[in-house]
C-alpha cells in the first residue's frame, strides 16, 4: 500500500454485477458486468437475439435476474419491482396509451399518486416544450406521426425525472432522414439533462453517433465495451470485427513476430499486421481490415492480396466493390476514383500493416 | 361478360337470402298491425287492437319485465367475470391453462337442454328452482363463454408493452388495470355485454326448465303459443324487434369493427 | 423478485370464473349424471344407485316409447339441417365477400344477420303463421286461384326451416370471416396462372375455407341436436320425415319431463344424449384428422 488512497470515484449511475438470465434452459444474458458513469450515454449493440433487449428489461425491472445484482446509484434494486424502480423505458413501438391525448400520456406517470394538478400541468407543459410538442398537447395519439409519437414516449418517460433512461431501439420505426435528426435531438436532450441513457440498438450508426461508450453483445455476453473510436479501430474479438464497421476478415494462422509486426499465414500467402499482443505462433487468428483501408495501388511495405472483381454498389460519392479471394472469402473495397474493374478481372489489393488489426480467432 | 354473370348470380342469391331471412320479421310486423285473427291474406285492415290487448292482458308485458330484470343483471355479472378472467388468461401463464380454456367453452358445446335438466335437478335440491334468481344464476354461466370470447379477442389486440409501460411509469398492477387495460378493453366489454344480453334475452330451454310462475319472455310466449294462435304475439314480437334494433345499432357501432377486421388492417 | 407472471391478481381474477363454472356448470352436469341413477318411489326421486331408468329406457328403445327412433330422427334431422344451413350460409358468405363492393360489405353482412336479434321463439311463431295450412303462403296461393297447398307444417321439413333460419346468421358470420381471411393476392395469382373463376373456387377458395365449413357444420349439428323448439312448434312434436312420424330426441326429453316429471328418467335420457354427442364429436375429430392427413400426403 505504497500509493495514496485514490480519490473516491463517483458512485456509478448503474452497475451490473455478474448479471445472468435464464429462460428455461436458454441463457439469454450471460454474466454481464457493466458500470455506467453519471450522465453517461451507453449504447448496447448486437444482432437480434443477442440478449440486449432482455438486458434492458432486466434494468427496467420487467424481467428478474437469475443470478447477479443490478445497482442503481449504488443501491441494489434486483428485488425492486418495476413500478418502484427509478428507471424509465422508451419502447420500440412507443407503447403510448391510445385512449389518452398527448398531455394525458405525458402526465400519466405524475398522476399515479397524490399530486397537485397545477404542478403536473406545469411539468407536462415544460416537458412538451423540451421535446418540441407544445402545439400538439391535446392531439389524440392516433393522429400523430411516427416522430411525434417518439417525442411523446420520450417526454412521458423524462417528465418523471428518472435516474436512468432506457431506450429500446427507439428510432427503428422512423424513416432514415428523421432518424438522423432524432439522433441529434436525443443527444442534445441527454446532455441538457445530464441523465444516463442506456440505448439498445442493432444499428451501429446510431450507436456510434450518440454514445459515449458502446457495448457489443453476442450470445448474451458483452464482447467489447469501448468508445466508438476504439471499438472501430481495434475490435477485440472476431465477432466485434465482423459486426462493427465494414471490416474485412482474413482468417489465418500466426507464423510469428518480426519486431512488432505479426506475420500471419493466410490462404493466399503471408500477411503482415502491426500487433503488440505477443500471441504464440500457431494461434488461429483473423486479420481485420476496414473496407476504406484497402487500396488498389501498391506502396512500399504494403501487403498485397489477389482478388477477383464480382460486383459493385454505387453509393454516390464512392463505389463499393465486392471481390472474392482465392479461398472464396468475400472482400469489400471502398473506392473513390472513377475506375471500375471489369467483372471477373483479377485485381491486387493492398493495405499497410498498421491499418489492419490482429484478433485471436473464435474457438 | 363472364365477370358480370358470377357477380350477378351472387347478388341474386343474396337477394333471395335476404328474403328468406326477413320473411318472418315482415310477417310479424305486418300482422301485428292487421285486423286478421289468423295471419293470412286477404288483409283485413290496419289496427292497433293487438297492442291494446297485449297491454290489457299484461302477461307478456310482465314476462318482458322479468326478462328485463334477469338479462341485464346476468349480462353484467357475466361480463365482469369475463373481463377479470379474460385479463388473467391474456396476461398470465399457469399450469392447466389449456384445460381451463377448454372447460370455459364447454357451456357453448353442451346443449342448453342438457344443462336445463341438470340445473333443474340441482336447483330443486337447494330450493332455488322456480325463481327468477335460478334463471339468473344459470344464464350467467351460459353467457359468460361468449362474453369471454369477445373480451379475449379485444385484449389479444392490446400490445403487452402498453401495460408494461404503465408499470414502468410507476403504476401498480391495479392502477394499470384501471387506467390502461380497462379503457383499452372498453369496446370489447360493451360488445360482450350486448352479446351476453342478447343470448340471455333469447334463451328459452333453460328458463323453461328452471323458471316457475315468474316466466321469462320466451317461456311466456311459448306458453301462449302452444295454447293458441294469438295475434298479440305479433305485437310483442314487433316490440321486441324494435328493442333489438336499438341494441343492434349499438352493436354495429361497438362490436362489429373489432370482430371482422382484416388481419392487415 | 416478482416477475409479471406472479401476482395476487392471477388467482383473484380467475377465481370468479372458476367458481361460477364449477358451481353452476360442472356441479349440475355431474349432478345430472348422478340423478340418472336415482329412482322414483311414491312420486319422489330417491337418491341411490339403480339402473332402473336405463333398463326402462333400453328395454323399449326401438319399440314402445321409441327413444331409439327419436334419437335416429334427431341425428337425421340434425345432420341434414347442418348440411343445408352450412350450404346456405356459405353461399351467402361468398356472395357477400365477392359480389358486394367492399365499402358496402359490412352493412350487407349486418343486414343479413338482423334476424339473430329477434327472439327465436317469435321467429318460430312467425314461421308457423307463414307455413300453416291456412297461413300466409297458402292463403296467398288461394288468392291466386291455385288449389295446390304448400303443406310442410308439422313435418320435419318445417323443423329444418326453423333451424336453418335460426342458425344462418351465426354460420354466415363464421363463414364470412373465414372467406375474408383468404388472401386476395392468392386469388389474383391463381387467375393470373390461368384459372377460370370456377377453378379459383374449387382449387383455392373451397379448400381454404374447409376449416370454417367444418366449424360451422359441427356447430350446426350440435345446436340442432339440442334444439327442441323448432321440432315442437314447426315439427308439431312428432313431425313426418322419411323415418316416419317421430319426435326428435330433444322434443322427447322435454315432453317426457312435462308429462311425467320423472327427473331421474329425464336425466338418464339427457345423459344418453351427452354420450351420443361425445361419440359424434370424437368421430368428427377422427374424420377431420384423417382428411387432413390425406391432404398433407
Amino acid at each position: 500500500m505504497s500509493q495514496l488512497a485514490p480519490q473516491t470515484a463517483p458512485v456509478p449511475d448503474l452497475e451490473l454485477v455478474q448479471v445472468s438470465k435464464m429462460f428455461g434452459d436458454f441463457l439469454a444474458v450471460d454474466t454481464v458486468d457493466l458500470s455506467v458513469a453519471p450522465g453517461e450515454f451507453v449504447a448496447i449493440m448486437g444482432p437480434s437475439g443477442c440478449g440486449k433487449t432482455t438486458l434492458l428489461r432486466i434494468l427496467a425491472g420487467l424481467e428478474s435476474v437469475t443470478y447477479g445484482q443490478v445497482k442503481i446509484r449504488g443501491r441494489d434494486v434486483s428485488a425492486v419491482p418495476v413500478n418502484r424502480r427509478t428507471t424509465r423505458l422508451v419502447w420500440q413501438n412507443y407503447a403510448l396509451f391510445p385512449h389518452l391525448d398527448v398531455a394525458g400520456n405525458i402526465a400519466f406517470g405524475l398522476t399515479l399518486g397524490r399530486h397537485d394538478k397545477a404542478a403536473v400541468a406545469g411539468k407536462v407543459a415544460q416537458m412538451g416544450a423540451l421535446v418540441g410538442l407544445d402545439d400538439f398537447m391535446t392531439r389524440p395519439i392516433g393522429q400523430l406521426s411516427g416522430g411525434q409519437k417518439q417525442r411523446v414516449a420520450l417526454a412521458r418517460a423524462l417528465v418523471t425525472e428518472p435516474d436512468i433512461l432506457l431506450l429500446d431501439e427507439p428510432l427503428s420505426a422512423l424513416d432514415a432522414h428523421l432518424r438522423i435528426r432524432m439522433q441529434a435531438e436525443l443527444r442534445r436532450i441527454q446532455q441538457q439533462l445530464g441523465m444516463a441513457f442506456i440505448y439498445v440498438t442493432h444499428n451501429q450508426h446510431e450507436a456510434f453517433s450518440m454514445a459515449d461508450r458502446v457495448a457489443v453483445m453476442n450470445r448474451g455476453r458483452i464482447e467489447q465495451l469501448d468508445t466508438p473510436e476504439v471499438l472501430y479501430a481495434t475490435p477485440k474479438t472476431e465477432f466485434v470485427a465482423r459486426f462493427v464497421g465494414s471490416n474485412n476478415i482474413l482468417p489465418g494462422t500466426l507464423a510469428g513476430y518480426d519486431g512488432d509486426v505479426a506475420v500471419v499465414t493466410c490462404a493466399h500467402g503471408p500477411v503482415r499486421v502491426a500487433d503488440a499482443q505477443g500471441l504464440a505462433a500457431g494461434t488461429r487468428v483473423v486479420v481485420a481490415i476496414a473496407a476504406e483501408k484497402l487500396r488498389r495501388g501498391l506502396r512500399a511495405g504494403d501487403n498485397t492480396v489477389p482478388a477477383v472483381m464480382r460486383g459493385r454498389e454505387f453509393a454516390g460519392s464512392h463505389n463499393v466493390f465486392l471481390m472474392d479471394l482465392a479461398d472464396g472469402t468475400e472482400i469489400k473495397v471502398v473506392s473513390h476514383d472513377g475506375a471500375i474493374p471489369d467483372y471477373g478481372a483479377e485485381e491486387r489489393l493492398c493495405f499497410a500493416p498498421e491499418d489492419a488489426s490482429l484478433i485471436r480467432g473464435a474457438k | 361478360m363472364k365477370r358480370n354473370a358470377w357477380i350477378g348470380l351472387g347478388r341474386l342469391w343474396l337477394g333471395l337470402a335476404y328474403a328468406f331471412m326477413f320473411l318472418p320479421l315482415v310477417v310479424l310486423i305486418l300482422f301485428s298491425l292487421q285486423a286478421n285473427r289468423f295471419p293470412g291474406f286477404p288483409l283485413q285492415g290496419w289496427t292497433l287492437q293487438w297492442y291494446a290487448r297485449l297491454f290489457d292482458d299484461g302477461t307478456l308485458i310482465a314476462a318482458l319485465g322479468h326478462t328485463m330484470i334477469v338479462s341485464p343483471a346476468a349480462a353484467s355479472v357475466a361480463t365482469i367475470i369475463a373481463f377479470l378472467a379474460g385479463y388473467a388468461l391474456n396476461r398470465f401463464t399457469f399450469p392447466g391453462k389449456t384445460a381451463l380454456l377448454g372447460l370455459v367453452t364447454l357451456p357453448i358445446i353442451i346443449p342448453p337442454l342438457i344443462l336445463g335438466v341438470g340445473f333443474l335437478g340441482l336447483l330443486a335440491r337447494i330450493h332455488l328452482s322456480g325463481t327468477l334468481l335460478a334463471v339468473f344464476l344459470t344464464h350467467v354461466v351460459l353467457i359468460t363463454a361468449p362474453a369471454l370470447a369477445i373480451i379475449q379477442l379485444r385484449l389479444s389486440q392490446m400490445p403487452k408493452a402498453l401495460e408494461e409501460a404503465a408499470w414502468d411509469l410507476g403504476a401498480s398492477e391495479w392502477q394499470a388495470v384501471r387506467r390502461v387495460v380497462l379503457p383499452f378493453a372498453l369496446p370489447g366489454i360493451l360488445g360482450a355485454w350486448l352479446l351476453a344480453f342478447t343470448f340471455s334475452f333469447d334463451e328459452f330451454i333453460i328458463a323453461w326448465f328452471v323458471s316457475g310462475f315468474d316466466q321469462t319472455l320466451p317461456v311466456a310466449i311459448y306458453s301462449v303459443l302452444v295454447a293458441a294462435i294469438d295475434p298479440s304475439l305479433n305485437a310483442i314480437g314487433t316490440i321486441v324487434f324494435a328493442m333489438s334494433c336499438a341494441v343492434l345499432i349499438a352493436l354495429e357501432v361497438l362490436l362489429i369493427p373489432y370482430l371482422i377486421r382484416k388481419p392487415d388492417a | 423478485m416478482k416477475t409479471p407472471n406472479d401476482s395476487p391478481i392471477k388467482l383473484l381474477f380467475l377465481a370468479p370464473l372458476v367458481i361460477w363454472i364449477g358451481v353452476m356448470f360442472l356441479a349440475p352436469l355431474l349432478f345430472l349424471l348422478w340423478v340418472g341413477f336415482w329412482h322414483i318411489e311414491a312420486y319422489r326421486a330417491v337418491p341411490g344407485f339403480s339402473l332402473t331408468n336405463y333398463a326402462e329406457i333400453f328395454s323399449s328403445f326401438f319399440t314402445g316409447s321409441r327413444y331409439g327412433w327419436a334419437l335416429l330422427q334427431s341425428l337425421w334431422v340434425a345432420g341434414t339441417t347442418a348440411i343445408l344451413a352450412t350450404a346456405f350460409a356459405y353461399a351467402t358468405a361468398l356472395a357477400l365477400a365477392f359480389a358486394v363492393p367492399p365499402r358496402l360489405q359490412r352493412a350487407a353482412l349486418l343486414f343479413a344477420i338482423v334476424p339473430f336479434w329477434s327472439s327465436y321463439v317469435l321467429r318460430l311463431y312467425a314461421w308457423q303463421t307463414i307455413l300453416s295450412g291456412n297461413g300466409v303462403i297458402n292463403s296467398l296461393l288461394k288468392q291466386a286461384g291455385l288449389s295446390w297447398k304448400f303443406e310442410v307444417i308439422y313435418t320435419q321439413i318445417a323443423t329444418r326451416i326453423g333451424l336453418v333460419h335460426y342458425l344462418a346468421p351465426i354460420l354466415i358470420v363464421i363463414l364470412y370471416v373465414s372467406v375474408l381471411s383468404i388472401d386476395r393476392v392468392l386469388i389474383e395469382a391463381a387467375r393470373e396462372l390461368g384459372c377460370t373463376r370456377w377453378q379459383v373456387f374449387t382449387r383455392l377458395i373451397f379448400p381454404l375455407s374447409r376449416f370454417g365449413l367444418l366449424t360451422a357444420g359441427s356447430f350446426a349439428v350440435i345446436v340442432s341436436l339440442g334444439d327442441a323448439l323448432s321440432g315442437n312448434l314447426l315439427g308439431g312434436g312428432a313431425g313426418q320425415s322419411i323415418l316416419g312420424k317421430l319426435p326428435t330426441y330433444a322434443s322427447m326429453i322435454m315432453s317426457d319431463y312435462s308429462s311425467a316429471t320423472n327427473l331421474p328418467r329425464t336425466s338418464a335420457l339427457a345423459t344418453i344424449l351427452i354420450v351420443v354427442m361425445v361419440a359424434a364429436l370424437v368421430a368428427g375429430v377422427a374424420l377431420a384428422t384423417a382428411a387432413r392427413r390425406k391432404v398433407s400426403q
